[in-house]
């Protein structure tokens, strides 16, 4: 939320950023501090007073408060972490050396190295159209109707080749300059699933087997549209934090710049920090997970198909190399492992936490357990239909 | 977290991402293919925060505030959390997986169709005397191959040793992606008197031959191999097969 200000500011630097700013304006700096209160936690509306949220009252004293006391800033506490990481480094490599930690330690490295080059390409896209894509010319890709749209723009996640990281800040942005939400919902879930690259990975994991990848394409399609669709009917714009929406005015010439370098940089901010919870999460999880939950579910189809949509959310593997762990599970019928790849990418404590860091915790709550269901389901008939059955 | 805090924290960020992808480090976590998007990567984070940083300086010595500076309290805590794979990187760099992992995994190979081409046919071995072969190769031939071109030959494997189960193996972890989704392959050692005195872990470059009828459903497709000649190596840059 810090780029908001920012990109205002840069668009039009007769606005108000400052904190010290006098009586004519206070009511620009309040309303700003309230407005960032009610994003923070988008399940209370902007007036529910908080304990200790900047209300119009205590906002002024608070900040000459602040000026007047010496208060330990974050760059204090900061260098403080780093040179106590360094003075104790021998210790916390010690503590290391348990196989179960170590392999964790290892697996969350992997997962944030592997994915943080795609939340760049994300951010940077991110960056890009909000500096140069109007919201009329977004508005002119798609069709007026949200019917028709939410289909046009799953499909249109085709062209995203990437992993889930990528998606979540393109699709932020996509709200943020004005393509409806259930179009937006649409592209962010379908984006990870159905791009080429994905669809050939699937291909090379199950040779001999092409219904794998038709189903795949047509499960995590549909998963994708039928969200889209029930968010255009029942969601609610506020389930989505007010930051989300506010847009980017790129002004002109060199200061599209600006705006494109703080869109992205603030972006990468805000989601690299829970993309490293997600990795944290899934790295803890790939060591607690016995590897005896798969073994044993072979002849069990619904238990099956279940425990393959949790080990799904839990594992978060990246959507370009699930189908190889998919195929590798040679034990199981192929439902169950379909079942696993349209859920994967569609939802995962990887993607719950960037989510719910991108869009807000209110957003999250709904929207991941609500996919993860419809996801099961899709992926289950999609399965049915194009695998012949249950195999 | 104060914007010029993130800042900084972003250059530790990408100057953690360059360092892995400009020395061996990131093939511990990633597939080689991977390197040039690491570098970019950190590349741009690095640019990204530099630039910011210069211009908020640039910008506050105008006596005009730094952008973002609404004085509230709610900067989000959630960036610190970048911090942790900075120190990971830097402090410990912790080491590929191993022994520790194909031991937690189940037993045998978990193989596919997907490992040997569909219509069970392969190329003819390598010519030589004892070809080298990834051991995710020899595994595929072994349990697809119709035609048998490992019947009688010797071949050249590399792996790392696992005790499991009153026997010895050898081992490797086979990487699509990053480590998250490292599967082993595992082959059994036989006639290797000096397999016990061997650490799960200690690599291997050895010279073996296929034992017929083995690596089947039975022994959960893994292939027994009778050791002719071990060689202990240092573990190898590359230690997963891709």
């Amino acid at each position: 939320m810090t780029a908001v200000a920012s990109t205002t500011g840069t668009a039009d630097n007769t606005s108000p950023d400052s904190p010290t700013v006098a009586d004519p304006v206070a009511g620009t700096t309040t309303n700003l501090a309230t407005d960032n209160s009610a994003t923070d936690n988008s399940a209370t509306g902007p007036n529910s007073a908080q304990p200790n949220s900047a209300s119009p009252n205590n906002a002024q004293p608070s900040a000459t408060e602040r000026s007047r006391q010496p208060r330990l800033t974050s760059l204090q506490v900061f260098s403080a972490v780093l040179i106590a990481a360094l003075l104790f480094q021998r210790p916390l490599a010690q503590a290391l050396d348990g196989s179960t930690v170590r392999i964790a330690a290892t697996v969350f490295v992997a997962v944030c190295v592997q994915a943080l080059p795609f939340l760049v390409i994300g951010v940077v896209l991110s960056g890009l159209i909000a500096a140069f894509v109007s919201p009329a010319a977004l508005g002119r890709l798609l069709p007026r109707r949200p019917a028709l749209a939410v289909p046009v723009a799953g499909l249109a996640g085709a062209v995203l080749p990437g992993c889930e990281c990528a998606s979540v800040p393109v699709a932020r942005r996509l709200i943020g300059q004005g393509l409806p939400d259930s179009a937006a919902l649409a592209f962010l879930l379908a984006a990870p699933a159905i791009n080429p690259v994905v669809l050939v990975a699937t291909a090379v994991a199950f040779p001999g087997e092409p219904g794998m990848v038709v189903a795949r394409f047509t499960g995590s399609l549909a998963t994708a549209v039928v969200m889209g669709w029930l968010w255009a009917r029942f969601g609610r714009p506020e389930w989505i934090a007010e930051r989300v929406r506010r847009r980017a005015h790129p002004g002109s010439g060199g200061a599209r710049w600006w705006v494109f370098l703080e869109t992205a940089r603030h972006d990468l901010v805000a989601a690299g920090g829970f993309l490293v919870l997600g990795g944290l999460t899934s790295a803890v999880l790939n060591v607690a997970v016995p590897a005896s939950w798969v073994e044993g579910l072979a002849g069990h189809l619904v238990l099956g198909i279940v425990v393959m949509a949790l080990l799904a959310v839990l594992l978060a593997l990246c959507s370009e190399a699930d189908a190889f762990v998919a195929a590798s599970l040679g034990s199981l019928p192929l439902l169950p492992r379909l079942v696993f790849l349209v859920v994967g990418p569609a939802v995962d404590v990887k993607l719950f936490a960037l989510q719910s860091g991108t869009f807000g915790r209110g957003f999250a709550v709904r929207f991941a357990p609500t996919t993860l269901v419809v996801a099961m389901v899709c992926g289950t008939v999609a399965g049915l239909l194009a695998l012949g059955g249950a195999r | 977290m104060r914007r010029d805090t993130q800042n900084v924290l972003l250059v530790l960020l990408g100057g953690a991402l360059i360092k892995i992808s400009a020395t061996e480090l990131y093939l511990r976590y990633v597939k080689p293919a991977n390197k040039w998007y690491l570098l970019s990567a950190g590349v741009v984070i690095l640019a990204l925060a530099a630039i910011s940083l210069l211009r908020d300086a640039w910008l506050s010595r105008g006596g005009r505030p730094a952008p973002g500076h609404h004085g509230h309290d709610h900067e989000p805590h959630s960036p610190w959390l970048l911090l942790l794979p900075v120190l990971a990187i830097f402090l410990v760099a912790p080491p590929a997986l191993g022994a520790d992992s194909v031991q937690r995994a189940a037993a045998g190979n978990s193989v596919t169709a997907a490992a040997g081409p569909s219509s069970g046919e392969f190329a003819p071995l390598p010519a030589g005397a004892a070809p080298e072969l990834r051991l995710s190769d020899f595994v595929a031939r072994a349990v697809w191959d119709r035609a048998g071109s490992l019947a009688g030959r010797d071949v050249t494997l590399t792996g790392f040793v696992v005790h499991r189960g009153g026997s010895a193996e050898l081992a490797r972890l086979v990487i699509t992606c990053c480590a998250a989704d490292a599967r082993p392959m595992v082959v059994r050692l036989t006639g290797f008197t000096d397999a016990p005195d061997l650490p799960s872990g200690s690599w291997l470059r050895l010279r073996a031959r296929l034992l017929p009828g083995s690596a089947t459903v039975a022994d959960g497709y893994t292939p027994s191999v009778q050791v002719l000649d071990a060689e202990p190596i240092p573990e190898p840059v590359e230690a997963y097969e891709y």
